[in-house]
C-alpha cells in the first residue's frame, strides 16, 4: 500500500464527493484525510487515501478522470511526500487581521513579508468585494510564527507594508480569540 | 480553525468599543522592610519595591503587545503602611510617602497604593500618625494613593475615625486650593476594603496577602454598552432579561481578556496571579462610559427614576459573567460611578438630573460609593464626615465594600466646574445640605456597634 493525495478542482455541485469516493472504493482505495472548501461556486478538494500497489497513479488517475469530467471536474493524483524539506520550527501561533480597501498587490504585499521572516501561513481567508463594508474587504491570516525571529523588526515590517498598501492591520496572539470566544 | 466572526467581533471591541485591561496592580508586602530606624525602613521599602517592580512595566506592555490588548495603566499596591511603619511619627510618615512616590517614579507606574490604614475598630498611634500625615502626604507626591477603612460589618463603624477622616478630607483640599483640592482625588474612606483591589485610589496589599502578587482591573463599559445597543438594534423586543443576558456574556469577555493578560504577566515576572477585579470603570474619554449605559436601556441619564434598578441589573449581570469567566476573583468587583471620571455621570450631574442624595441610593447596588463627588468648598469636616458615616452605614449593613472619595473644592460653590486632569477628569460641584445637625452627630463619637446578620430586611 502506498501514500497518494488526489486533488479535484471544478464548479460546486452534489455529488463531487460521492463520485470520487465511490471511485476510490472501486479500486480498494482506503481514505486517511478529506478535506473541501468552496469559493464563491468554484470547488475544490483534497484526499489523502492509501491505494494498492497493483494500481498505478496513472491508472487511477485515469478512472477519476472518466467520471468526473462529465461533472466538469478536473483531477491530479500524486504519491504523498511523507516529509517534505521545509521542517516548521519551534512557533507561536498569531493571527493577522487587514482591513481596507481593495487594490492589486494586497495579499502579495502582506505574504512577502511573512515569506521573507520564514513565517508559516496556517490559515488564510480574504475577500474583497469593494465598497465601504470594511467585513467586505478583509483578509485574516493564522501563521506560526518562529519563537527565533525578531519579533520587533517583523512587526514593524508588516505594520510598514500594511501603512504602504493602505490596510488597517493587527497582529494578536491566537490565545486571545480562543479565551475570548471559547470555554 | 478561528471563525471570521470571533476574530472581527474581537477586533471591534478592541478598536471601537475600548477593551482594554484597565490596571495591572503589582501588590507587594512591604513587612519584611519593617525597621526602627526610619532611614534605613525608607531605604529597605525603596529597594524592595524597585527591585520587585523594576520589570512591571515592560513585560505589561510587552504582554498587551503580544495580544492587541493594551495594559491602560500599571500600579503598585503595597502593606498598609500604618500597619508596616507603626512606630514612626506624622512628619516620618510624609517623608515615607515620599519615598513611595520616587519609588513610584523610578519603577515608571502611574499610581502607588498603601499609604494607609485599618481603623474599623480602633486607632493604633501607627494609624493615628499616618492620617495625621495623609493630607501633606498627598499634597506632596504625585503617586501616591491613601485608603482608610473606618468601617465593617463585623466591627461596625469607628465614628472618632469617620470625623477624623472628615477633618483630613477637608486639610487636603485646602493644602491643594489651587489644584481644586486634587490631593482628596488620591484618598478613599472605606468599609469593608477588600485586601485586593487593584484599582485606585483603593489598592492596597492585605495582612492575608504573598510577598507580592498580580491583580487584574478590567473595563469595558464601551463594549458593554454597544453589545445593548446591538441586541437592541438587532432585536428591538428584547427584555430586560434577554438583556442582562447580553451583558452577562460581554463581562464574561472581557474578563477572560483581563485573567489571560494577568495570568501572563504573573507568570512573566514570576509571581502569583491574585484575582480579577470585575469592574466596570470608566474614563473621560468617549464611548467609555457607564453612564452611558443607563441611556441605551432608554433612561435620559444616570440620575433618574429607574437608575438603581438599571444599576442593580447591570451590576449583577457584569458578576454573574465575570465570575464565570474567571478563576479567582476579588477587589471590588462591579460597576463604578465615579462622577468626574466619567463623561455622561459628570453631564448628569452638571444638568441636575444626579444628586448627591440619588449617588448615596445607587451605591447600595454597585460597587465602591461615592466616588470622585465634588462638594462645595465650603462644606465643613462634619458635613464631610457625616456624608462618609451614611456611605459607611451602607456599606456595613450590606455586608458590602463602599467608599467615599470626596472633594470639597476650596473656594467654589455647587454650580461651578472643577478640573482635575488626566483620568481624573473634572465635574460639576454639585449641592449638600449644610444645616442638618451634623455637628452636633458627628461629635457624639465612640462606635456604631456591628449589625446583626440575621433578619436581613
Amino acid at each position: 500500500m502506498k501514500k497518494i493525495v488526489i486533488s479535484v478542482l471544478g464548479c460546486d455541485r452534489p455529488g463531487i464527493i460521492a463520485a470520487v469516493s465511490q471511485t476510490l472504493f472501486e479500486n480498494q482505495c482506503n481514505i486517511e484525510d478529506v478535506n473541501q472548501t468552496t469559493l464563491q461556486n468554484e470547488f475544490v478538494g483534497i484526499f489523502i487515501a492509501t491505494k494498492p500497489e497493483q494500481t498505478s497513479d496513472e491508472e487511477l488517475r485515469a478512472r477519476l478522470q472518466e467520471r468526473l469530467t462529465p461533472m466538469g471536474l478536473s483531477v491530479m493524483v500524486k504519491p504523498l511526500q511523507e516529509s517534505g524539506e521545509w521542517r516548521a520550527p519551534p512557533s507561536e501561533p498569531f493571527v493577522i487581521t487587514t482591513l481596507g480597501p481593495d487594490r492589486l498587490g494586497l495579499v502579495a504585499g502582506i505574504t512577502e513579508v511573512l515569506a521573507r521572516f520564514e513565517i508559516n501561513i496556517t490559515d488564510l481567508r480574504a475577500v474583497f468585494r469593494g465598497g465601504n463594508d470594511p467585513r467586505r474587504n478583509v483578509m485574516i491570516y493564522e501563521v506560526d510564527i518562529p519563537v527565533a525571529i525578531d519579533r520587533s523588526a517583523f512587526r514593524t515590517a508588516l505594520y510598514r507594508r500594511a501603512d504602504e498598501l493602505g490596510l488597517d492591520i493587527s497582529l494578536q496572539h491566537r490565545d486571545i480569540f480562543e479565551t475570548i470566544h471559547r470555554i | 480553525m478561528l471563525t471570521d466572526r470571533e476574530i472581527l467581533s474581537t477586533l471591534e471591541m478592541l478598536k471601537n468599543e475600548h477593551l482594554d485591561v484597565r490596571t495591572v496592580t503589582l501588590g507587594i508586602s512591604l513587612f519584611d522592610c519593617a525597621d526602627h530606624d526610619h532611614e534605613r525602613f525608607m531605604q529597605r521599602i525603596y529597594d524592595k519595591i524597585c527591585r520587585t517592580a523594576q520589570d512591571l512595566v515592560r513585560v505589561c506592555d510587552e504582554v498587551g503587545l503580544q495580544y492587541g490588548i493594551p495594559v491602560v495603566n500599571k500600579r503598585i499596591a503595597v502593606s498598609p503602611i500604618a500597619v508596616a511603619a507603626c512606630a514612626f511619627s506624622a512628619p516620618q510618615m510624609v517623608a515615607i510617602a515620599k519615598t513611595m512616590d520616587e519609588a513610584a517614579r523610578a519603577t515608571g507606574v502611574d499610581f502607588i497604593g498603601g499609604f494607609g490604614a485599618l481603623v474599623e475598630k480602633g486607632m493604633t498611634a501607627g494609624d493615628r500618625a499616618l492620617i495625621d500625615a495623609i493630607p501633606e502626604a498627598l499634597a506632596e507626591t504625585r503617586r501616591v494613593c491613601s485608603s482608610v477603612n473606618v468601617a465593617s460589618t463585623n466591627a461596625g463603624i469607628n465614628m472618632d475615625a469617620v470625623y477624623l477622616m472628615g477633618k483630613t478630607i477637608k486639610r487636603a483640599a485646602e493644602l491643594t486650593a489651587d489644584a481644586d483640592g486634587l490631593a482628596c482625588t488620591k484618598l478613599c474612606v472605606f468599609a469593608n476594603i477588600p485586601p485586593d483591589i487593584p484599582f485606585m485610589a483603593g489598592a492596597y496589599l492585605g495582612v492575608g496577602e504573598p510577598d507580592a502578587v498580580i491583580n487584574v482591573g478590567v473595563s469595558g463599559p464601551g463594549v458593554v454598552k454597544k453589545a445593548i445597543d446591538r441586541a437592541r438594534s438587532a432585536s428591538p423586543e428584547a427584555d430586560l432579561g434577554q438583556l442582562s443576558e447580553i451583558i452577562k456574556r460581554t463581562a464574561f469577555k472581557v474578563t477572560r481578556v483581563g485573567e489571560l493578560i494577568g495570568r501572563q504577566v504573573a507568570r512573566k515576572l514570576g509571581v502569583p496571579f491574585g484575582v480579577v477585579d470585575l469592574s466596570l470603570a470608566p474614563t473621560p474619554n468617549v464611548g467609555d462610559s457607564v453612564g452611558e449605559i443607563f441611556q441605551s436601556l432608554g433612561l435620559k441619564a444616570i440620575g433618574v427614576p429607574g437608575s438603581t434598578a438599571v444599576l442593580a441589573l447591570l451590576n449583577d449581570a457584569v458578576k454573574k459573567g465575570g465570575i464565570f469567566a474567571s478563576s479567582y476573583v476579588g477587589g471590588l468587583s462591579g460597576a463604578f460611578i465615579p462622577v468626574s471620571e466619567d463623561l455622561h455621570i459628570g453631564e448628569a450631574a452638571r444638568k441636575g438630573y444626579l444628586s448627591l442624595d440619588k449617588l448615596e441610593a445607587l451605591t447600595s447596588v454597585c460597587s465602591v460609593g461615592l466616588d470622585m463627588v465634588v462638594l462645595p468648598g465650603e462644606t465643613s469636616a462634619e458635613t464631610l464626615a457625616a456624608i462618609i458615616a451614611d456611605e459607611m452605614a451602607i456599606g456595613m449593613i450590606n455586608g458590602k465594600a463602599t467608599a467615599a472619595r470626596l472633594i470639597p473644592v476650596p473656594g467654589k460653590k455647587a454650580g461651578d466646574q472643577a478640573f482635575f486632569g488626566g483620568l481624573l477628569g473634572e465635574a460639576t460641584i454639585i449641592p449638600v445640605s449644610t444645616h442638618g445637625g451634623a455637628d452636633t452627630f458627628v461629635r457624639l463619637g465612640g462606635r456604631i456597634p456591628a449589625p446583626v446578620q440575621s433578619f436581613g430586611n
